[in-house]
């Protein structure tokens, strides 16, 4: 095969061509933790009619270029979204929606829910709102599209370069032995 | 049986010490002492109120007690019955129902998790929702939670950047 020159997929100029068929076939595992997963049947079906973007649900994470992380996330779950994350093949693309993985949202002072997803995974996009609408989420979609095709979209190469970072705050939540207060 | 028959048949049969008041048409209260819980609990048994719909606890930080709630169920009388009791605070222990009813022994662990009360005889309290938790348990009035959140996950303003 042709990509298995390693010289030439370091080129910078096969990598665009790369990324140009990449923005136009993204498969996406919707990891459905909050009410975002409800927002995502209308996006997929005909009323939005993700399809046409070259966008579709995946079942198993190998095979799967999106992670969606739809609203809130507990620490238990956060385990899991990174066991998830970590099986997935490169490239590949975390989206947060809406204000809960950004700050917290409503659940700010929860015990159990996590306030910046960024601390534990590279996010490359997120969408605000509470939730966001499916023209949020297709528009959201659309500018993750041209963030890859610029080479723009790269938090899976950030993540391997500071996982240390990562890993050390993902150990501070899951793997304490101490109490907090 | 209609509820006022219900009342005058617990008032008639149930001697111990207890305090019976109406909430409306459905469903009523009943508080007894800690030790009688079991005895009350499985007279209701018998007469009929076959499901225990929960187990839960309320935490009275100014009275320094835990008020612990079985809510009842009867099919056949459809009425609801709030069985209630008052443990202390320092020292939350109460004896386990869950010989009565086989699923009262989860919802103890989740009463155990998140308010810290022990249930005598009940030798399966491991943690059931919470991930590695150290802390106080969580639902306690004394646990402070947005100071815990934000010691935890960190605290964020809007246009914060990492």
């Amino acid at each position: 095969m042709i990509l298995s020159s390693t010289k030439e997929l370091k080129d910078k100029g096969f990598e665009q061509i790369l990324d140009f068929f990449r923005k136009k076939s993204l498969w996406m595992l919707h990891y459905c933790t909050g009410c975002g997963a409800v927002e995502l049947p209308p996006t997929m079906t005909s009323r939005w009619d993700m399809e046409r973007f070259g966008m579709g649900p995946m079942a198993t994470p190998r095979q799967a270029d999106l992670l969606l992380i739809t609203g809130y996330l507990s620490v238990k779950s956060l385990k899991r979204v990174i066991y998830t994350y970590e099986q997935m093949q490169e490239p590949k693309w975390v989206i947060a929606f809406g204000s809960c993985p950004i700050n917290g949202g409503i659940y700010y002072d929860s015990y159990s829910v996590i306030n910046r997803l960024a601390l534990y995974l590279p996010v490359d996009l997120s969408i605000e709102g509470c939730m966001p609408r499916p023209e949020a989420i297709i528009d959201g979609f659309t500018k993750l599209m041209k963030a890859i095709e610029k080479g723009e979209a790269v938090g899976y190469k950030k993540y391997k370069e500071n996982y240390e970072w990562y890993k050390k705050n993902q150990r501070e939540v899951l793997e304490r032995t101490t109490p907090v207060l | 049986m209609e509820q006022k028959e219900l009342i005058e048949h617990i008032e008639k049969n149930f001697k111990y010490k207890k305090e019976i008041k109406v909430i409306d048409g459905k469903q009523f209260t009943i508080t007894v002492e800690k030790d009688k819980v079991l005895n009350l609990l499985s007279f209701l048994k018998l007469i009929d109120f076959k499901q225990l719909a929960l187990i839960t606890a309320v935490d009275w930080i100014d009275e320094k007690k835990f008020e612990i709630v079985y809510i009842l169920f009867s099919y056949s009388h459809i009425q609801q019955i709030l069985v209630k009791t008052f443990v202390d605070r320092d020292n939350p222990q109460v004896e386990t129902v869950k010989n009565l009813w086989d699923v009262a022994s989860m919802y103890e662990r989740d009463v155990h998790e998140f308010f810290g009360i022990d249930f005598i005889g009940n030798d399966d309290l491991r943690p059931l929702i919470l991930h590695n938790w150290k802390d106080l348990p969580p639902l306690r009035k004394d646990f402070d939670s947005l100071k815990y959140s934000n010691k935890m996950f960190g605290k964020f303003k809007k246009d914060e950047e990492i």
